[in-house]
């Protein structure tokens, strides 16, 4: 009991040093704080207002090997830092100026004369010319760039520069989709590429320059000062985060530390956008389908009455609504409703009809269990084909469930490997419908992940990309056979259109998009 | 002690070389390369072809190991495939953020372990036992991706005082302030099941070592309870706790790589988890053969550590 004394002081001292311990911590938060620091003052005002910075996260840093495949960060710093020679609105696929003025299509659809900007430098000083342009085109078509439009421009024969100013481009048959290439290769700085397939260096003419970049870290962007659009951009900065986890991503989201982010889940999106202090944009123009693939070489899959029991089976309402939280609408045919090939009445063919798929699936005989493959992980592929496997088993297909890691799912599907069944996403339908059949690897005629082969499929397809005029009436026609054919066979199965998001904080304003989802912010500003 | 150490050393070197054979041949057996994964879903088998050799995959496999060696022996780590720059860059910057963030967890796991050990046994009372052994519970029994989104979740939305992830925008030491704002959370995240388990068998050593009769001896001459523990008991105590804590370290490391994905902090833990997704070979050897090497050198610091705590061991006389 004597030791009680020292006891007490011992206490008092031991509780007086964690009390300044917990001070020194919290004190230094009541100076400065981390997150007052990373807040700007916002209102919702949408006067535009010029300076500020933009702060954003992404999930993946940027691949330089793979710049131009229009995946990952690719699409940020293509958005901010390059600039193409025509760009498509969002809602049709008819030609918009942007690095060239003006242009001419020869009447036998042979030849193509850009009059190009004289205004416009790249961000080393260096003036922007015709054979920047012709050089840009070429690195788009190296097959290293494995970049999705490369055989159109492969079929690009001649380039004519001798003027700076003007670009003659002369192709070995008429390209129907022409202007989809002129609206997806970025203008590259040809003095840089080597930086840039080693992500060391990313110049182009676009109102953002990219001043710093730590790998798998940060991505910091400033204004151009010298861009040719008077008094654009309106941000002084632009700062983007590496957050490859979905939950932080969305908390960064929800605490303010980043004010806007692309492709978090579905459901966060609406839950933000409902408590009041977020909106979500569809980013229409840039379409994505969901679909059921199919390899037709797999004995069950060869009898095409049993793809179309599996299109008759697919609850596509259910799909849009629960996985997709109606960011998307139902479809038979990749066609978004912005393309020129979309025809409403041949998106009812294949409605949710389980008697008729049980007719079909009858008059087939018995069918073995089919393997479905889709990438672990994603959170609307794993939903998606979770709900295949209930409509299918509802009318007497039973569907095991094949969750594969992300690359050996790029390699089954390039290698056309999966044993049966598959679900994932594909794009490149919101364009000129041709560049879909020649350009995207499951829909191309030729050679594709679902082996199937038809002399029809494949005449259809060359016949829609060279049409002179990709919108002219001759086009629609040939568009209409390669819908008709994609119908017959169903090799590919379609779900639905399924938008990707932007969602932002309500003082964000501005934010637009090309026609694949890379990020534009010449207008956009924080108020 | 230095004959101790060379005692030591050859069994390191083995596991290192062991370490590196496996890590390198079974990553080889991972389905799917990276050349497909760099290619992307609509590339042609001609382009995966040029893009295998660029990478030097196409070369035999015992061939890639002893070029992969042959660098790493000289400190030429090479470049990684995906994310485009020198692999040394890359560990240099994530192990510098995951030193930081460990090495943070790991004082603030010990302070906290030592202090609520040595006081729950220099003040016995009732209350304090029960609240230390009940946090004890909860910290152990919570994993990192409950208590670190429950953290966030408090103090970076609803109560938002901390920020809910990433590091400190102008490096470390600019401004310590705003360092220790951005630290705190994950740091208390990944500190909280080791301290606990720290604080457990802390408390549990001081006990036995309360019982040992040349402590009744002690308190029969009239020293106090607080000199009893802070003079005699901790310090033999303490060579155990440091045996535990370098086990413990070896969970920081691994519960790191949940930790820096919650809380958005870019260091080796989040490099390793998309060196293997994207199939970055070279990335990914050598992280998994830095935490190796880790492993062993804690291990070495340890026993070092305990050797000299102890002389007994480093005399190879009997415990």
């Amino acid at each position: 009991m004597s030791t009680l004394p020292l006891n007490d002081l011992a206490r008092r001292t031991f509780l007086r040093g964690a009390g300044l311990t917990a001070l020194a911590i919290f004190g230094t938060a009541a100076c400065s704080s981390a997150v007052d620091e990373r807040h700007e003052a916002a209102s919702s005002s949408a006067v535009p207002v010029r300076g500020g910075t933009l702060k954003t996260a992404i999930p993946l840093d940027v691949i330089p090997a793979n710049f131009l495949t229009n995946t990952g960060a690719a699409t940020t710093i293509i958005g901010l830092v390059y600039e193409s020679l025509i760009r498509y609105p969002h809602d049709e696929v008819s030609p918009q100026p942007l690095l060239a003025n003006s242009w001419e299509l020869a009447s036998d659809g042979l030849s193509l004369t850009l009059e190009l900007r004289d205004d416009v430098t790249f961000h080393s000083g260096r003036p922007f010319t015709s054979a920047d342009a012709e050089f840009s085109i070429k690195t788009y078509g190296d097959p290293k760039w494995t970049a999705q439009l490369k055989s159109t421009a492969a079929a690009i024969t001649e380039f004519d520069t001798t003027d700076p100013h003007r670009l003659v481009l002369g192709f070995a048959h008429p390209l129907g989709n022409i202007f989809d290439l002129l609206d997806t290769v970025p203008i590259l700085d040809s003095e840089s590429i080597e930086q840039l397939a080693t992500g060391e260096k990313f110049v182009g003419t676009g109102p953002f320059v990219l001043t710093d970049r730590t790998p798998n870290r940060s991505l910091t962007f400033e204004r151009n000062e010298n861009y040719w659009v008077a008094e654009r951009p309106y941000l002084d900065r632009v700062e983007v985060a590496v957050i490859p986890d979905a939950q932080a991503l969305v908390n960064s989201l929800r605490s303010g530390q980043v004010q806007a982010v692309t492709n978090i889940n579905y459901r966060d999106s609406e839950t933000l956008a409902a408590a009041g202090a977020h909106t979500a944009t569809n980013l229409e123009g840039a379409e994505l389908q969901i679909y059921v693939g199919t390899n037709v070489q797999n004995p069950a899959l060869t009898d095409v009455r049993l793809r179309k029991a599996i299109a008759y089976a697919l609850d596509r309402d259910r799909i849009v609504t629960e996985v997709f939280r109606g960011a998307g609408y139902p479809i038979n045919l990749p066609w978004p409703k912005s393309s020129p090939a979309y025809d409403e009445s041949l998106n009812s063919i294949y409605t949710t009809d389980p008697d008729r798929a049980r007719a079909l699936v009858a008059e087939v005989g018995s069918v073995p269990t089919l393997p479905l493959t889709y990438q672990a992980g994603n959170p609307y592929y794993e939903a998606t084909a979770q709900i295949v496997q209930a409509n299918l088993a509802a009318v007497g297909i039973e569907v095991v469930l094949d969750p594969v890691e992300s690359a050996a799912f790029v390699k089954q599907l390039i290698g056309a490997q999966f044993k049966a069944l598959w679900v994932t996403f594909h794009s490149w339908a919101q364009y000129t419908p041709s560049t879909l059949t020649v350009s995207a690897y499951p829909f191309n005629a030729l050679k594709n992940a679902s082996h199937y082969e038809s002399p029809s499929y494949v005449t259809a397809a060359d016949s829609a990309w060279q049409v002179t005029d990709g919108t002219s009436d001759d086009a629609l026609e040939r568009y209409a056979a390669v819908s008709k054919e994609l119908l017959d066979g169903l090799f590919l199965i379609e779900i639905g259109v399924a938008f990707n998001q932007v969602v932002a904080a309500n003082a964000v304003h501005g934010i637009g998009w090309t026609k694949r989802s890379e990020v534009i912010l010449t207008e956009a500003f924080v108020a | 002690m230095t004959r101790y150490l060379l005692h030591k050393i050859p069994s390191a070197i083995l596991v290192l070389f062991l370490a590196s054979v496996l890590i390198f041949f079974v990553l080889r057996l991972v389905p799917g390369d990276a050349a497909s994964t760099l290619a992307g879903p609509d590339a042609t088998e001609e382009s995966i072809a040029a893009i295998r050799s660029q990478l030097g995959l196409d070369k035999s496999i015992p061939a890639q190991y002893f070029s992969w060696l042959a660098g790493v022996l000289t400190f030429d780590l090479g470049r990684s495939f995906v994310i485009g720059g020198s692999i040394s860059d890359l560990v240099v910057d994530g192990l510098t953020n995951t030193v930081v963030l460990t090495v943070s967890a790991l004082l603030l796991a010990v302070v906290v372990s030592v202090t609520l050990s040595v006081a729950s046994i220099v003040w016995p009372k009732r209350w304090l036992t029960a609240l230390v052994n009940g946090a004890n519970t909860v910290a152990i029994a919570l994993p990192p991706f409950v208590s670190g989104v429950l953290l966030v979740l408090v103090f970076a939305v609803l109560l938002p005082v901390l920020p809910a992830g990433g590091i400190p925008p102008e490096g470390y030491w600019t401004r310590p302030d705003i360092t220790v704002q951005y630290l705190m959370l994950p740091a208390i995240c990944l500190a909280l099941p080791v301290g606990a388990a720290l604080t457990r068998f802390l408390t549990e050593s001081l006990r036995s070592e309360l019982r040992q009769p040349y402590i009744t001896t002690a308190r029969s001459l009239g020293v106090s309870q607080r000199d009893l523990v802070l003079q005699s008991a901790l310090r033999n105590a303490l060579p155990a706790a440091v045996t535990a804590l370098g086990l413990q370290t070896g969970q920081l490391l691994g519960g790191a790589v949940l930790v820096e994905a919650i809380f958005a902090w870019p260091g080796i833990g989040q490099l390793i988890e998309q060196g293997i997704s994207r199939r970055d070979y070279p990335v990914v050897q050598v992280l998994l053969l830095l935490s190796v090497s880790v492993f062993v050198l804690v291990q070495l610091l340890t026993d070092v550590v305990h050797a000299y705590l102890d002389p007994r061991i480093r005399i190879g006389g009997a415990s």
